[in-house]
């Protein structure tokens, strides 16, 4: 910075310039304190454990070399969630962007009351997914829930078979939570997307005679491109690491039939076996920091 | 372009059907924290009115009243009602656990987000782009690879179950966010604001202090409420790191026993815990969107 050069009175005695406010250091020292600290110092200590086996007589830790990674890889358990985890994020993200996008260009106009429409619309980002879990719990019970019963009377699903305890139907249940918290929020960001687009290019388009579907593939969708990968990409990792909403819903049940790969990892933590469940979460974490760089730069997205 | 009357009607129809949809969920679960017992399990079909609203699941978790006196203030008919284990259904403590919680994390991750947001925006240093990547790539950790390890420092260093452990580990989270947030706010304030003040004698931190914070101020509004929000919904690392510590979301979840699931509490408990996310979330619409995609979307 060109202030360096002016002369200030100097206090009575003088810091080194990096203790100074002149320079970034004492800006970002204690946020780099705290994350090494609780950020890089855990990651580390899980990747050590992830090499380490508990001995069960002396209750302490034994080097394993690769013992829990090859037992990772062989465990048709852990393939099972990774599967699970790819449909449910697929899946989450395909039905959200679609609704997002739909619902967006619903909402967008300025016409009286759409305003309170819009706003209405992002209540449900706030709801603590725990009690999120809870409320399609609560509507998806086989007994009573408001939803269970208007599917068994409209005959899609057999009050024999309730929603919970079916494989599929339980998978889709979970993902019924998500859909409904976090598809506004690709409706948010596609709307302020169309707020930002410019007015004449759609001019153009309307005397040209373009239809609005033309309108919307041709010049739209690709005008939205960088909006979209933004939300993309933050949904994606969110989705890709999700918990609570299966802890809740169906705890990786029926079986484990709709365990995702985080729900794995924390089910082994609660068995103490803590190597192991470390060495998921690293799975879990490797997975994302590939996926998302490949993102970032097939997409270009900049923050 | 032109619409059609009948057009726009059918757009306003559907555009409050869809908002409707979404909403019922959340209607749903109020109108169920405020039925009696009977009607929230009544198999015969949805209970939507015909039923005496009932304040009884809010005195008991809000008020700390205990189950039993309400069972006995409903005279016998009631008693077969009570069953479930001995777990304590008065939350009074849990709001409160949540909401120290949520403060102090807040405050904590402006105070460290602030400086280094600041000193993003406006200082040029060798690395500056790898750092903030950094900082960008916490945001991508999954919380379970966090929490594992986290668990046995925390055992250590004896910040296990304590408001404090929670507090570092909400903030470790919320950091990422509230750097890019801010430094989108503080790289809208012009550099010239800064250099004028720098050239009128103010130091670098009083220009920081008195000049450029002052500016920011809607902004750092806006990161505190979702860093609040964030900390008040947060669930897989409370349930983890605590034990007798219960934040919201985790006492909720213990609701649920082996014998029954309290619908009556958990819906009002959690109706509760809403409101105040609810009442936030409107204050802030404005910077919703860049809050939502860490800063890199402006409206």
């Amino acid at each position: 910075m060109s202030s360096a050069i002016l002369t200030r009175p100097t206090s009575r005695w003088a810091l080194p310039r990096f203790m100074t406010a002149e320079h970034p250091f004492p800006w970002l020292a204690p946020i780099t304190v705290m994350l090494l600290v609780f950020g890089i110092y855990p990651l580390a200590y899980s990747v050590w454990l992830s090499f380490h086996k508990r001995n069960v007589v002396s209750r302490q830790l034994d080097f394993a070399g690769l013992h829990q990674w090859t037992r990772a890889f062989s465990d048709a358990r852990m393939w099972h969630s990774l599967e699970t985890t790819l449909i449910y994020t697929f899946v989450a993200l395909a039905v959200q962007l679609a609704l997002g996008i739909l619902i967006a260009l619903l909402l967008d106009t300025d016409r009286k009351g759409y305003g309170v429409l819009r706003a209405l619309m992002t209540l449900p980002l706030v709801v603590p997914p725990a009690v999120t879990g809870m409320m399609f719990l609560l509507m998806q019970d086989g007994s009573f829930g408001v939803l269970s019963f208007y599917l068994y009377a409209l005959d899609l699903i057999s009050p024999a078979q309730p929603i919970l305890t079916q494989p599929g139907t339980a998978l889709a249940a979970i993902l019924l939570a998500d859909i409904w918290q976090w598809t506004p929020f690709m409706v948010l960001i596609i709307l302020a997307g169309l707020r930002a687009l410019p007015k004449e290019p759609f001019e153009a388009a309307a005397i040209d005679g373009a239809n609005g579907i033309q309108t919307f593939l041709r010049l739209t969708l690709p005008m939205l491109r960088k909006v979209i990968a933004v939300a993309v990409l933050i949904r994606g990792v969110d989705l890709f690491r999700i918990y609570d909403y299966v802890y809740i819903i169906t705890a990786g049940g029926p079986g484990t039939a709709t365990e995702t790969l985080s729900f794995y990892a924390g089910r082994i933590y609660f068995t103490g076996d803590f190597p192991y469940a470390a060495t998921l979460s690293l799975i879990v974490l490797v997975v994302l920091i590939v996926v998302s760089n490949l993102f970032v730069r097939l997409f270009k997205v900049r923050f | 372009m032109e619409s059609s009357r009948a057009q726009t009607i059918a757009r306003d129809v559907l555009a409050v059907l869809v908002v409707a949809i979404f909403m019922f969920p959340i209607a749903w679960w109020a109108l169920s924290s405020i039925k009696p017992y009977s009607a929230i399990f009544d198999r015969s079909g949805p209970v939507y009115t015909g039923f005496t609203p009932t304040p009884d699941n809010y005195r008991v978790t809000l008020l700390g009243v205990s189950r039993v006196d309400i069972g006995m203030e409903q005279g016998g008919e009631a008693a077969g009602v009570i069953k479930g284990g001995a777990s304590s259904y008065d939350s009074r403590q849990s709001l409160l656990d949540s909401a120290i919680i949520a403060v102090g994390s807040t405050a904590l991750t402006l105070l460290l987000a602030t400086l280094a947001a600041y000193c993003l925006s406006r200082m040029q240093f060798s690395g500056q782009q790898s750092f903030l990547f950094w900082i960008l790539s916490q945001r991508f950790m999954p919380p379970i690879a966090i929490v594992i390890p986290v668990v046995f420092m925390f055992r250590d260093l004896g910040l296990r179950d304590t408001y404090t452990g929670l507090i570092l580990v909400h903030s470790l989270i919320n950091l990422p966010l509230a750097v890019l947030l801010l430094k989108s706010f503080f790289d809208d304030v012009p550099r010239e604001v800064d250099e004028a003040a720098l050239i009128d004698g103010a130091t670098r931190w009083q220009t920081f202090r008195r000049v450029v914070l002052p500016m920011v101020k809607g902004g750092i509004a806006a990161t505190a409420v979702l860093c609040f929000i964030f900390s008040w919904t947060e669930f897989l690392l409370s349930l983890f790191l605590t034990t007798s510590i219960r934040t919201v979301p985790v006492k909720i979840s213990t609701f649920v026993t082996s014998t029954a699931t309290e619908w009556g509490y958990i819906t009002a408990l959690g109706t509760s815990a809403i409101i105040p996310s609810f009442i936030f979330i409107l204050l802030v619409q404005r910077h919703l969107v860049r809050g939502l995609t860490l800063g890199s979307l402006k409206e």
